[in-house]
């Protein structure tokens, strides 16, 4: 009876994935989205669901742009920032570092925070947690009148030295603001990260404050709706993390959606990689202007916590570790000074979009090179409900093909070889950049570029194999159908092992625990809650951590002495070296804990006895020639029909083209296996 | 010349340069490495000529022609085998300056050497007189550090002890000097994994002629960029406050020659070279113009071979551009650096104003200090740096408080730094009014104040710009200078560090001991100003005074307002 639905709420579409468990039935549909006020997109797009089921919706997951859009748009609050005496200007030093060489243009980014606002009061802890200087709450209570007598100042942030190794000064000061300024929101560092490097933590704290009264409104606003439609008895919000929390969760740590939608797509391929029985996926999120790539190893996400939002604007909670660049259809291919033809990451954006779409644009894209080369069909783009324009892409392509000399085929092939280099390097980036190995990775490709490039992506990068899900241009929006209520805990712990406080760490791990544990329950997880424990630890005097996971809750003679020989291995398996009798630095304790929700079971389709037909063939053209190529409708196919490329599969978001030779299985749910895996797989 | 594969060439080879990089930052120990992303890693082709290069430090970039083409005349290619490492820092043979370690690897096809991988990084601690590196009041090259011949640490892929324990035996912090040097050959050895791999892709031949083409590629883009300046002979001069061992400035001159799409940077008319550890190698003075030359051209041309071709630097050996062995020159690469390349932007300004900019602090600060720490019961040496101000520049102000030309570094936080030294930082904070005025006002510098908790710190110095100003263009003011000052534990008032250690200059020094309770106050210059202060707009003053970058007093001084 209880019907849960997925809500990714993009720039242009809203998608909507509806389950119902009974039927065990999967609806997909999109909605344009209502930028200014994004509740009413969502409402309208709820209305196209089946009438009688929507009384029916039980559980919404929402994933949403808004947290994300405040801080790049610069539309969230004024923030008073406090912080150590002598260091509040920590936010505009920054760490002294440009973002690319040479480059006399640039501007350093700005903090969220004004310098006028920006306060310092006295008292230090050490770094060793001891008190140096102590506070003076007459001084705090001053600072905190005039604060609220500030009209502008709408949200406060606070940031002391080594407040990750002793918080009693800031939960003091908060204290004091909250008593004096009632109504304005007061984000401590040590609640927001309890991590050292306080330009970081600043950032992540003036950050999660900046965008605290604009994310309360929002979601009072989604509370106060869904409630007079009565719709959902449990609306829960995605967060960067790629779990869910309740929407009271997400008032109190907004910093906690910075990156929300886009997690979609990875906890919906971690679902992929254990139902296909595939332990390691690099994920491949291609749309209109960007991809996105993450990974997913041994069956888990992978996890950052050196996130800027843009450059200089760091946000450092653990979240997915996503990377994003400029590549996507609508990539601008151009001509630099040198006679270089090079593709983005200029893009045509939606409006006027690629040159095919006819409506103004006349520069050519990557999807006006996939047209031309008969990859994309003009009469099949967006399951037909848009018709493409050939001869403009023709056009537009010629152009370039004039200025490097090839005809109009070489020139689009030479496009996509462009474009698809470019996400080489972005794979490139997460795998062996990593110390990862593409040869032990299976691609899964979606959005609605995605399958499109999977298969040459395969090829040109090494990845074995690939998988094209079901609805990749919705795939997000079913990722979050998928997402258990998940909390990331992070504490910086310094210690050696040559002068281990048992104690103190065994208090940190002990503490964590027991926060997540609590704010699950809170959250109405009564269940079951999976801990997760892990230490970041690195040779002493290194500066970047490697992440063990221990399988111990607590520090004895014996878990003490594995954890530190994990570390070698870990600092073997990844760097090919290590330091044997080296002594090795505790830095962080984490705790991943997470309450498993109930998940949609996927539906399954008809075994084909029959051998699948082409619904017709045409001419495409791939690194080895033109090809006459037979042309398939997805819908059509049924469980263990296997093909062979080359051809092309049609469906109503995304085309999946593969390679002469590659083949291609449909698995029982539908799932398109490309490469080694279709092989293996039957 | 196939153009689809020269870009996909050149991004694949980036990428491997970029992944050495990666390796090098998380497993090296020194902060100046780590943290501070001191270091470089390039690929060369069998003369030594750069191939491919990741943006790290452009010091380093700048200095990769002279490097492998001069190690390679003691060690050719042909003698190397498959898993030796070179290791190498002698200034005098090509290096940059003593702390400045290149390892470098051949790289094999077919069991035919194709050329090197690279990595250069700076080691904090390289022994001589000061702990960290930078001795202001040097006199000789072998004050500053361990000099290292290119001799072999690793013989096919197997450690050469003896050279190790030569290496570690010479320097204050082992330990970390191990630490360092492992992660610079474990950079390597990814690099050369990839490499072998993509060369295999491609063929000896294609590889080859790819990269020869690209080398072709990025000079005609250098060519036509230089083409669209003016041709003429534009000359510009600076002043080096003191060298450490004496009171007197040296000059430093250039006269730059556009003609059509070739520019050549003379510095000959520079004084005669110092006593002290300002001098700068040739290599350094290349690398500088080369800088000066990328900073005021497109950025995208790939950083190649090519890119040097139309530049020619001229510099007279036995002047502060060219030194000649055995003076000292650990500060040349650090602060002649930036100050010669910024001498070539000065001058063409004249031709290119809107691509000039006003003169940046110049300076990293390069306080570096050392002693025996505590807590963890050894000896600790770190090379500490500052960002200060860029000047300002064509329709924007200069940015505060980056880096200045010649590094692309990060600074240590200071909850980093208190836990790794035992100092207490207790002021961290911009300088209002440091920006020079102008249309386009400098950017600010900022200062810090550190005091010595629980034990004696040694410590030293190599910056400049105490007395000498950064300049402003086009009518733009000077900007403020930076500062070294000393307040003992219990007295009240600020002293130069000459007063107070009776050294010559407060820029340059070696060997103070600040002792606990003690207080040093760094302070970083703000860049000069871009354009007159009258033609500021209303709005951009006001804005300042109400953020407080500068003062109602300056306000009314400087622009009338």
């Amino acid at each position: 009876m209880r019907h849960l639905v997925g809500i990714d709420v993009g720039g242009t579409f809203t998608d909507f994935v509806a389950f119902d468990p009974q039927t065990q039935k999967l609806d997909v549909w999109k909605t344009l989205s209502t930028p200014k006020d994004p509740i009413e997109g969502i409402l309208s797009g709820l209305e196209n669901y089946d009438a009688n089921a929507i009384e029916a919706v039980d559980h919404l997951r929402l994933g949403t742009t808004i947290a994300t859009n405040a801080i790049l748009e610069r539309k969230g609050s004024v923030v008073a920032y406090v912080t150590t005496r002598g260091f509040r200007d920590v936010p505009f030093i920054q760490r002294g570092k440009r973002k690319s060489h040479y480059d006399l243009t640039w501007i350093k980014s700005k903090p969220l925070a004004k310098r006028r606002y920006c306060f310092e009061i006295g008292g230090r802890i050490t770094a060793r947690g001891e008190e140096y200087e102590p506070l003076d709450e007459n001084e705090i209570k001053t600072l905190a009148r005039t604060i609220a007598n500030d009209p502008n100042i709408k949200a406060i942030a606070v940031c002391l030295l080594f407040s990750y190794v002793n918080p009693i000064h800031e939960r003091r000061v908060a204290d004091i603001f909250s008593n004096e300024c009632p109504d304005k929101p007061v984000s401590i560092s040590y609640s927001v990260l309890p991590k050292w490097k306080e330009y970081e933590r600043a950032s992540t704290t003036i950050a999660d404050a900046y965008i605290r009264p604009l994310v309360s409104h929002h979601i009072g606003r989604v509370e106060e709706q869904f409630t007079k439609k009565g719709i959902g008895k449990r609306v829960a919000v995605i967060k960067s993390n790629g779990g869910e929390m309740s929407l009271d969760a997400a008032k109190n740590a907004p910093i906690q959606m910075t990156l929300s939608g886009p997690t979609g797509g990875v906890v919906g391929a971690k679902h992929i990689s254990s139902l296909v029985g595939v332990e390691h996926l690099v994920t491949l999120d291609m749309g209109g202007t960007s991809t996105d790539v993450s990974t997913v190893v041994s069956g888990r996400e992978s996890f950052t916590t050196s996130f800027e939002i843009e450059f200089g604007v760091p946000i450092q909670i653990p979240m997915i570790d996503i990377r994003t660049m400029g590549a996507g259809g609508g990539s601008l291919a151009w001509i630099d000074k040198g006679g270089m033809l090079r593709v983005g990451p200029q893009s045509a954006g939606a409006q006027p979009g690629p040159a095919c779409y006819d409506q103004g644009g006349n520069e050519a894209t990557v999807t006006d090179a996939n047209v031309v080369l008969g990859r994309i069909s003009p009469s099949n783009f967006l399951g037909g409900s848009m018709q493409l324009n050939q001869e403009v892409a023709n056009q537009a392509i010629g152009k370039i093909a004039e200025s490097i000399n090839k005809n109009i085929d070489q020139t689009a092939l030479a496009i996509v070889q462009i474009a698809n280099n470019n996400m080489i390097g972005a794979l490139r980036s997460v795998l062996t950049e990593r110390g990862l190995d593409p040869r032990d990775f299976t691609l899964l490709g979606f959005g609605g570029a995605g399958p499109v490039h999977v298969s040459d992506l395969m090829y040109h990068s090494g990845i074995p194999s690939g998988i094209i899900p079901n609805h990749p241009g919705q795939f997000s929006a079913f990722g979050f159908t998928m997402t258990d209520a998940r909390i990331d805990l992070e504490r910086t712990t310094q210690m050696t092992s040559k002068a281990f406080n048992r104690d103190h760490a065994n208090k940190v791990i002990k503490e964590l625990s027991q926060e997540a544990v609590e704010s699950l329950n809170l959250q109405g997880h009564k269940g079951e809650i999976n801990l997760y424990r892990s230490l970041e630890m690195r040779y002493f005097g290194q500066n970047h951590e490697l992440e063990v996971p221990i399988s111990f809750d607590e520090f004895n003679d014996i878990t003490i002495l594995s954890g530190w020989e994990q570390f070698h291995q870990a600092h073997r398996d990844r760097f090919n070296f290590d330091i044997p009798g080296e002594i090795i630095e505790l830095i962080s304790v984490k705790l991943t804990a997470v309450a498993v929700t109930e998940r949609p079971d996927l539906p399954t389709i008809t075994k084909g006895h029959d051998k699948p037909e082409p619904v017709g063939s045409r001419l495409v053209t791939f690194d080895e020639g033109k090809l006459e190529t037979r042309i398939y409708q997805r819908d059509q196919l049924k469980m263990g029909h296997s093909l062979e490329g080359p051809v092309v599969i049609e469906e109503p978001a995304s085309v999946t083209v593969v390679r002469p030779e590659q083949k291609v299985l449909v698995d029982e749910y539908g799932h398109l296996l490309l490469g080694k895996i279709a092989s293996t797989n039957r | 010349m196939d153009l689809v594969t020269m870009n996909i060439l050149d991004s694949t080879l980036v990428s491997i340069c970029r992944e050495m990089g990666i390796t090098l930052m998380k497993t090296s120990y020194s902060t100046i490495f780590n943290e501070g992303l001191d270091f470089t890693c390039a690929i060369a082709d069998t003369n030594g000529d750069m191939i491919s290069v990741a943006e790290y430090c452009p010091a380093q970039i700048g200095g990769m022609p002279l490097l492998i083409k001069t190690c390679s005349q003691e060690i050719p290619l042909d003698t190397l085998s498959e898993g030796d490492v070179i290791i190498h820092n002698d200034p005098y043979r090509g290096g940059l300056h003593v702390p400045e370690h290149t390892l470098f690897m051949p790289f094999f096809h077919e069991g035919e050497p194709l050329g090197y991988l690279v990595a250069i990084g700076h080691v904090a601690e390289v022994g001589g007189m000061v702990p960290g590196g930078f001795a202001g009041e040097a006199t000789e090259i072998f004050h500053e550090g361990f000099r290292v011949p290119p001799v072999k640490i690793r013989k096919k892929g197997k450690d050469v002890p003896e050279v190790w324990k030569l290496l570690l035996a010479n320097v204050r912090t082992p330990r970390y000097n191990y630490g360092d040097l492992m992660a610079m050959i474990g950079a390597l050895e990814v690099g050369s994994r990839r490499l072998t791999e993509v060369v295999k892709k491609y063929g000896k031949q294609e590889f080859q002629k790819t990269n020869a083409d690209l080398a072709i590629y990025s000079e005609k883009r250098m060519r036509a960029e230089i083409e669209a300046f003016p041709d003429g002979h534009y000359s510009f001069e600076d002043e080096i406050e003191n060298d450490g061992n004496s009171n007197k400035p040296f000059f430093i001159r250039v006269d730059v020659y556009v003609q059509g799409d070739e520019v050549i940077a003379d510095f000959s008319r520079s004084d005669p070279q110092a006593k002290g550890p300002i001098n700068a190698t040739l290599g350094v003075t290349w690398s500088a113009t080369y800088n000066a030359m990328f900073h005021l051209t497109d950025p995208s041309i790939p950083k190649n071979s090519g890119c040097f071709k139309p530049i020619r630097v001229l510099a007279a050996p036995g002047t502060v551009t060219n030194v000649n062995y055995p003076a000292p020159e650990v500060a040349g690469n650090t602060e002649t650096h930036p100050r010669l390349a910024a001498l070539v932007v000065g001058a063409l300004a004249t031709g290119v104003p809107h691509r000039s900019f006003a003169a940046e602090s110049g300076t990293a600060v390069n306080f570096v200090f050392g002693g025996h720490h505590p807590d963890y019961d050894e000896y600790f040496a770190c090379y500490d740096l500052m960002s200060g101000g860029w000047g300002g520049r064509e329709g924007f102000d200069g940015n505060d408080c980056v880096i200045c030309m010649n590094g692309n570094c990060r600074f240590n936080p200071t909850e980093v730094f208190e836990t790794r030294f035992p100092w207490i930082v207790e002021d961290f904070a911009m300088t209002p009014d440091s920006g020079g005025a102008g249309e386009f006002r400098g950017g600010l510098g900022f200062q810090r104040i550190l005091r010595a908790t629980r034990t004696d710190i040694t410590a030293s110095q190599c910056t400049d710009r105490h007395r000498v100003r950064t300049w402003g263009l086009l009518g733009g003011k000077e900007g403020g200078n930076g500062a070294t000052l000393i307040q003992l534990d219990g007295k009240s008032d600020w002293q130069p560090v000459t007063e107070v250690f009776g050294k010559v200059s407060s820029s340059k020094y070696s060997n103070i001991t600040i002792r606990p309770g003690d207080r040093v106050k760094l302070v970083v210059p703000g860049g000069g100003g871009y354009g007159k202060p009258s033609d500021r707009e209303k709005e951009r003053i006001e804005e300042d005074i109400r953020e407080g970058f500068i003062t109602e007093k300056a306000a009314s001084l400087d622009y009338g307002l």
